[in-house]
């Protein structure tokens, strides 16, 4: 196995600690902690779970991307290129690259689901007593699109917008309440298009198309209570 | 130990932040328990949050063993009921793709049934209907109640109880002894990583619910506790190919079930034995037995990008020498009252066990406590639907 240096956050010295790991073409980020923490220091603080990027636990900023460090390769970062891993800036820190979620799970609404009729196969024959095949949502909830987000203003961020843009698509007859929620000031008018939210996303949600697509609504249905209320 | 008259003064330690421990945390405190549990690192970083996702049936497990499968099946029926925001409810296909699986359906369908696992045979036709990318040399299969669970997520749904009935949850906080009175344990002393300080908790009762680690910390008391630590892996792909599980209808081995999850397939496993529960590094070679298994059940994997493969340990109880020995260990778990069986009282510990268990894990734990405690209290975690995992970080930061 090969062997590189990579340079982690610790909160203590507020600065970083270096440590050659053992890699080969599949040793994750997160893998090269995991070694890290049994081979050298059990006190380094990190987030993780599933390992396979199902979770949303593991998000930090390697070499200032923000990724999941379960499905980041070291392998693909450049071998002349130094590694340095810090916390995901914006979150509540606890201590070297952890952080607690709550303010990020704060934003989204309360009955917001997280099924949906799955998408592949779609002609496929279903048992008797079901109506269609049904999978998890894309959303990991991982807080990546709302890190890498240069908004600064306090607002819901990208993550819930587009989790109220999926609650809309999979009940139109709801439209308007979600319309509602979307529509407070502290909801989609706060976006500046930028689009890193879409681009940093690891599960292709896409929450900048989907703001977007929100603030259309939002402004085709003030036209129409708009012309509603001149015919009246 | 005196049975103590107030059922809130009882203070239970839970150690171990997994399924279990969530489970376990949830009852207790639904009971009218005082509870605190610690986790090293973060909540379900052990070998909850590895799981592969397959809600077992018991159908798996059902010739081997009828009540572990007759467990299985009721579980599954209760979970969906409980927190069916983490399952994907579709089914799960034990597919005969050889005339040797072909002939293994009647030792498993009676004993489905005779576990009261519903069971559907469906020919060739009927099935890749459903499941168009199924290699077409097959000979049929039978449909069960299997699905998919969120490895993270359901047992989130179980910390989000367990927090709002005020347990007190405690993660990067690591169990560095324990504090004994005479032969009893009647505290742990915890690290808090945060600070990086020691503390002291005292309390009347520590259960022991760290899965694979378990033998590590009742060594720790000087308890030995046989376990058998069992690594398997696993490899995710891009690409959701199928909606049902699929499995091969054969004895359970390496390779033989895939698992549709969000947009990725997920085959698993392997198994091997490991004197370490830390140590579960990927061995080169399962990576393509693996593909290969996956391919032969669905050609189109061969088409899919390669995501992550990953390893985790299976907690089986009993001690076993090789890996013939591993695979006949029983899937079932044990509470076992260290009092009784090794002369330290005030500690429990939990051996084997499921993913697809953790609900019922719970309950049996928290029966052996409320009778040691002279506790009449019933289990209700079966009966009402848990909260929303989000629900979990409503309650602020964790401290």
């Amino acid at each position: 196995m090969k062997e590189r240096t990579v340079a982690v956050y610790r909160t203590a010295k507020k600065a970083v600690d270096e440590f050659t790991v053992p890699y080969n073409e599949r040793t994750t980020i997160l893998d090269a902690l995991e070694y890290i923490r049994l081979q050298e220091d059990p006190d380094l603080m990190y987030r993780q779970s599933c390992h396979h990027g199902s979770c949303g636990t593991c998000g930090m900023a390697v070499n200032g991307e923000f990724v999941l460090s379960c499905i980041k390769r070291l392998a693909d970062i450049p071998e002349d290129q130094a590694v340095r891993i810090e916390p995901l800036p914006t979150m509540h820190q606890i201590g070297d690259l952890a952080f607690d979620p709550a303010g990020f799970f704060n934003e989204f609404p309360d009955d917001i689901t997280y099924k949906r009729v799955s998408d592949v196969n779609t002609d496929a024959a279903v048992p008797e007593d079901m109506e269609h095949y049904e999978r998890f949502e894309s959303c990991i909830e991982c807080g990546l699109c709302v890190t890498s987000c240069p908004v600064t203003v306090d607002w819901m961020g990208p993550a819930a917008l587009a989790s109220i843009h999926r609650m809309i698509e999979k009940n139109p007859d709801e439209a308007d309440t979600w319309l509602d929620r979307a529509a407070e000031k502290r909801g989609v008018e706060q976006c500046t298009k930028d689009f890193s939210c879409s681009r940093v996303c690891p599960t292709g949600v896409a929450p900048g198309k989907r703001i977007t697509l929100l603030g259309s609504m939002i402004k085709k249905r003030e036209k129409a209570r708009a012309s509603e209320e001149k015919q009246e | 130990m005196q049975p103590m008259g107030n059922v809130s003064d009882t203070h239970v330690v839970v150690i171990g932040g997994g399924g279990t421990g969530a489970a376990i945390l949830y009852d207790l405190v639904q009971r009218g328990f005082k509870a605190t549990l610690f986790e090293r690192g973060e909540l379900t970083c052990g070998s909850t949050g590895r799981h592969h996702g397959l809600l077992h049936s018991g159908a798996r497990y059902v010739v081997k063993d009828r009540e572990v499968g007759r467990e299985c099946m009721n579980e599954v029926r209760i979970l969906k009921r409980i927190a069916p925001e983490a399952i994907e409810a579709n089914r799960g296909i034990f597919v005969a793709f050889t005339e040797e699986e072909e002939a293994y359906r009647e030792t498993f369908e009676e004993a489905c049934a005779e576990a009261d696992i519903p069971t559907q045979w469906l020919d060739a036709d009927e099935l890749l209907a459903m499941e168009p990318r199924l290699n077409p040399t097959l000979r049929g299969g039978v449909m069960v109640p299997d699905g998919t669970l969120d490895a993270y997520r359901l047992p989130m749904h179980f910390f989000a109880g367990a927090r709002q009935l005020g347990a007190v949850i405690r993660n990067f906080a690591r169990v560095e002894s324990f504090v004994f009175e005479g032969r009893r344990i009647a505290g742990v002393t915890v690290r808090d990583l945060r600070t990086g300080t020691d503390e002291t908790v005292a309390c009347d009762l520590v259960i022991n619910a760290t899965g694979g680690w378990a033998g590590k910390l009742a060594a720790m008391a000087d308890i030995n506790l046989p376990i058998t630590p069992a690594p398997g892996t696993m490899l995710a792909h891009q690409g959701r190919l199928v909606n049902n599980i699929i499995e091969r209808l054969r004895p359970a081995s390496d390779g033989d079930i895939l698992v549709p999850q969000r947009g990725l397939s997920i085959i698993g496993s392997t198994q091997w034995q490991s004197d370490d529960p830390d140590d579960c590094r990927v061995p080169d070679a399962d990576v393509e037995l693996l593909t290969n298994a996956a391919i032969d059940m669905v050609p189109d994997f061969k088409d899919t990008k390669y995501h992550k493969a990953w390893a985790a340990v299976r907690p089986l109880a009993g001690a076993s020498s090789t890996e013939e020995e591993g695979r006949e260990l029983s899937r079932d778990f044990e509470v076992r009252n260290h009092g009784t069986l090794d002369g330290v009282e005030g500690m429990l510990s939990l051996t084997g066990g499921k993913a697809t268990t953790l609900r019922i894990m719970g309950e049996k734990t928290v029966d052996v406590v409320c009778e040691m405690f002279d506790v009449e209290a019933s289990c209700r975690t079966a009966d009402e639907p848990l909260p929303n995992y989000r629900q979990f970080f409503r309650h602020g930061v964790l401290v």
